[in-house]
């Protein structure tokens, strides 16, 4: 059920025909002296929705760090999102910690009160709050506050997604806020992209967005909540995975793709966080900011600078600009073997490497593999050097089947033209003739926590700063 | 499936009916002179928009998009109590991102400020600072409760009709112009949904380009705030087939000769089988009657027709609307648009020009900050005074 039936729908709609009172405020701005009008607005105005609860909850969210007896007081000041994650001089380590503790459910009561609410000022909320600031008592539901954030849960192209929950109804969903006072170009293109795509989709492996809200200052996107994502997932060690719940994990993988691409859509961008999982053993595509709707029957020039390194085809290395879905399959294929050896196949450290990293497994692309290749625009500068032969069988052959091995080899085809597509990938015997058939990894319930890559990457750093301490 | 009109917000939230549509003016007629303006007003709007939007070289899609996303946001606002010429920018700046068509902020800007510092707009205060279109653009965003899919006629219009026009295919810029497929209607799934499935119209040389040109007129008009743009595009062809001089020859040829027929034959020979009626098409092409192909068409026709008559309705009141200093066809000669103001308050069946439509704008926005202040002194200041009398008597 979604939490958008249960209160009016939308919690940013206004109905139509009446006004808002927020550009009551913008406007009257041609006059100096209006502050006083827009007071009246604000008092005239029956809906307490404007009324930001500012001021309190911005004190619970910087409590903990003003309570914390700190011993260089005046530097952390308010702490701001932007900056206090740059490790910076002397301070860094006592800063660290202080942000680490704002960021983690570590105090959940502390972060309960901590509404959906203006973590940020906008110099334009300033401008905006300064004359009712006084006057307002948060009341008790305002829109801001249907959601209560109650942790973080990973960084998105654009900005930070929290686990929160619905105050009425108490399900679970994720917020990604869109960062906008960052951005000098108002409301970033990549946000808009993934609003339209997402609004357009609905598929049972594509993330749901629920609804778009608009909440002091910042919009945020509400979406169905995913205890885990592919990353975190495959580094945890309490649940092992079947070869028949692997198998589900990639259908589903390629369903998802399979769908995106008949609607005409490249997602340009798969990877392990990328793919969210829930409790139930259902795998969902999530974060579209970079993609892009193709045209299905002229190919368009877009960029090459997509896809992360690791997961990058070798047309992109080669500097395609002229591509399709097929860049989503290379990608498909990577994460098919990773779904295996549990960790990343192809890691590069920068573009030739990466290329280097692939000539290592799947040999050299011979012009017999791929025709075209020679005449890619960087092709001069980064053609291998030497010939290797491919040796992905010897490599992959002790933890995967044939079927598996020879699917994961027509995703990993060199020849975008020749690359299996997700309708074919579907089709292949690995999924209907091979025994085990995919069965839903819906044993992750009893599995404790959740997994996404940010905590997967936290708990590695915080190792890595015990070590460091102990070092010293 | 997710991405055709009828799932959409478009079609779930942003058509309105008549009565919303007044209701929406309630505001603004308060401060009007004559309601007649506020139909001016929504020429005027459009043609600003389109200014603007030409200025930054926009497609004629992206422009569409700022219209609607400007009569959107009026649907929840009135002109007297924002300044729409900011608003008018950021939909520009806002239609040019969602249509993937982009251009910077500086541009839209300084093209904003010149735009509309000319006669006879002569806005002098629109800021020159791009955060406050950003804001702006942010406010805009909320107002659209992030609806930020636009649905337009034109992929209706390429999906239903082509052009025979031999030599120059303006299809393919066309077909740039109305937008991704996957955004809308796609070709394969279109004609499933409302057409027929069987073929597409053949309009005779720049028979298409007349029906888009009518398309790109409806944006003067609040018509794509009423009806779904399908019919918009039914209607525009419908009305290409009237006013288009070689394509209603080739109706009125196709009627006269049905006429003939049916005088003839009686009709039975009407419904042949399909493969022989398509092998007819083939040898003679002139044969397709366009009026059958749109009764074909799986839609109201009473409500076609509906649009067709607002379609004209904005036509005649467009005729009224002149640029300033463009000649006076056929009306009488008037004086200056300020003596004309004095002498009758309303429009009242004579032209109505930007200067004239700038200045009611201008009365209608002062009249309401007057009611503020006015209010302001009435109410709000009384009141806080009061209570602070009251604390310092509880305190006292």
């Amino acid at each position: 059920m979604a939490p958008t039936r249960i209160l009016p729908r939308n919690t940013g709609f206004k109905p139509i025909g009446q006004n808002s009172s927020s550009l009551r405020k913008f406007f009257p701005g041609d006059e100096e002296d209006m502050d006083a009008s827009s007071d009246l607005s604000v008092m005239a105005d029956p809906e307490p929705q404007e009324i930001p609860p500012q001021s309190t909850a911005d004190n619970a969210i910087e409590r903990p760090h003003l309570e914390k007896p700190m011993p260089i007081q005046p530097t952390i000041g308010p702490v701001n999102e932007d900056t206090s994650l740059l490790p910076s001089s002397p301070l860094a380590p006592s800063r660290g910690s202080s942000v680490v503790m704002e960021e983690e459910p570590s105090e959940p009561t502390e972060l309960q009160t901590a509404r959906l609410s203006p973590q940020l000022q906008t110099p334009r909320q300033l401008d905006l709050d300064t004359n009712d600031t006084g006057a307002s008592t948060p009341s008790v539901q305002t829109r801001s506050e249907l959601y209560a954030i109650l942790s973080q849960v990973g960084e998105g192209t654009f900005g930070k997604v929290y686990k929160a929950q619905n105050t009425v109804t108490k399900l679970h969903v994720a917020l990604k806020r869109i960062r906008m006072e960052s951005e000098k170009e108002g409301f970033p293109v990549t946000a808009m992209r993934e609003v339209k795509l997402l609004q357009s989709l609905r598929h049972e492996n594509v993330v749901r967005l629920y609804e778009m809200m608009v909440s002091n200052g910042s919009v945020y996107m509400v979406f169905e909540y995913m205890d885990h994502d592919l990353t975190g997932i495959l580094s945890q060690s309490q649940f092992t995975f079947t070869d028949a719940h692997l198998k589900s994990l990639c259908k589903q993988m390629l369903a998802g793709l399979a769908y995106l691409h008949h609607k005409g859509v490249i997602h340009r961008d798969i990877k392990g966080s990328n793919i969210l999982i829930n409790n139930r053993g259902e795998l969902k595509l999530a974060d579209f900011g970079l993609a892009r709707f193709y045209q299905k029957r002229r190919r368009s020039d877009y960029t090459n600078r997509v896809i992360t390194l690791w997961y990058r085809p070798p047309e992109l290395l080669f500097g395609a600009t002229i591509y399709g879905p097929e860049v989503d399959m290379w990608s498909a294929g990577c994460i098919m073997l990773e779904l295996f050896t549990k960790k990343p196949v192809f890691q590069g450290n920068d573009e030739i490497h990466q290329l280097d990293t692939i000539y290592r497994v799947i040999g050299t692309p011979t012009p017999d593999r791929w025709s075209d290749v020679a005449n890619l625009p960087w092709y001069e500068l980064v053609k291998p050097r030497d010939e290797i032969p491919n040796h992905f069988r010897d490599m992959f052959r002790k933890w995967m089947s044939q079927p598996a091995l020879d699917l994961a080899e027509r995703l990993l085809c060199y020849d975008p033209a020749a690359r299996a597509t997700a309708v074919q990938a579907l089709e292949a015997p690995y999924f209907t003739q091979e025994e085990p058939f995919a069965v839903a990894p819906a044993g992750l319930a009893t599995l404790q926590g959740e997994w996404h890559e940010l905590e997967t990457k936290r708990e590695r750093a915080k190792k890595k700063r015990k070590n460091d301490i102990a070092i010293q | 499936m997710a991405t055709d009109f009828w799932c959409s917000s478009h079609y779930k939230r942003w058509i309105v009916d008549r009565a919303t549509l007044r209701q929406t003016r309630a505001d603004d007629l308060l401060y009007v002179d004559d309601p007649e303006y506020l139909d001016f007003l929504a020429i005027y709007f459009a043609e600003l928009v389109a200014k603007l939007g030409k200025q930054l070289h926009l497609a004629q899609r992206a422009i569409a998009t700022a219209t609607v996303f400007f009569r959107r946001f009026y649907l929840k606002n009135s002109y007297c109590e924002t300044d729409p010429f900011i608003v008018i920018a950021a939909c520009c700046y806002l239609a040019s991102k969602a249509e993937e068509w982009p251009v910077h902020i500086k541009n839209v800007v300084s093209d904003a400020r010149r735009v509309f510092s000319q006669e006879p707009y002569n806005v002098k205060n629109f800021p020159s600072d791009n955060s406050k279109l950003a804001e702006m653009e942010f406010y805009l965003v909320d107002n659209l409760e992030c609806d930020l899919t636009v649905f337009h006629p034109y992929r209706t219009l390429l999906a239903l009709c082509k052009s025979v026009d031999g030599s120059e295919d303006p299809s393919a810029v066309q077909e740039e112009e109305a937008g991704e497929v996957g955004v809308g209607l796609s070709a394969e799934e279109g004609p499933r949904y409302w057409g027929t499935g069987e073929g597409q119209l053949e309009l005779p040389p720049n028979g298409l380009q007349t029906a888009w040109f009518i398309v790109n007129d409806t944006y003067r008009s609040e018509l794509c705030l009423l009806y779904p743009p399908h019919l918009i595009a039914i209607a525009a062809i419908y009305l290409t087939c009237i006013f288009h001089p070689a394509t209603h020859e080739t109706v009125a040829a196709v009627l006269a000769s049905s006429g003939a027929a049916a005088a003839g034959a009686g009709g039975p020979a009407d419904p042949p089988p399909r493969r022989s009626s398509r092998q007819a098409a083939e040898r003679k092409k002139p044969a397709q009657d366009p009026l059958a192909f749109l009764a074909e068409l799986n839609v109201s026709l009473p409500l076609v027709a509906t649009i067709a008559q607002e379609i004209i309705a904005m036509y005649t009141l467009w005729e009224r609307y002149r640029e300033d200093g463009a000649p006076e066809a056929g009306t009488p000669a008037k004086g200056t648009p300020d003596s004309r103001r004095d002498d009758e308050p309303g429009p009242g069946g004579a032209t109505v020009s930007p200067t004239i439509l700038t200045a009611v704008l201008t009365k209608m926005r002062e009249a309401r900050m007057q009611d503020y202040a006015h209010q302001l002194q009435s109410s709000g200041r009384p009141v806080a005074v009061n209570r602070m009398l009251e604390r310092t008597q509880a305190a006292g």
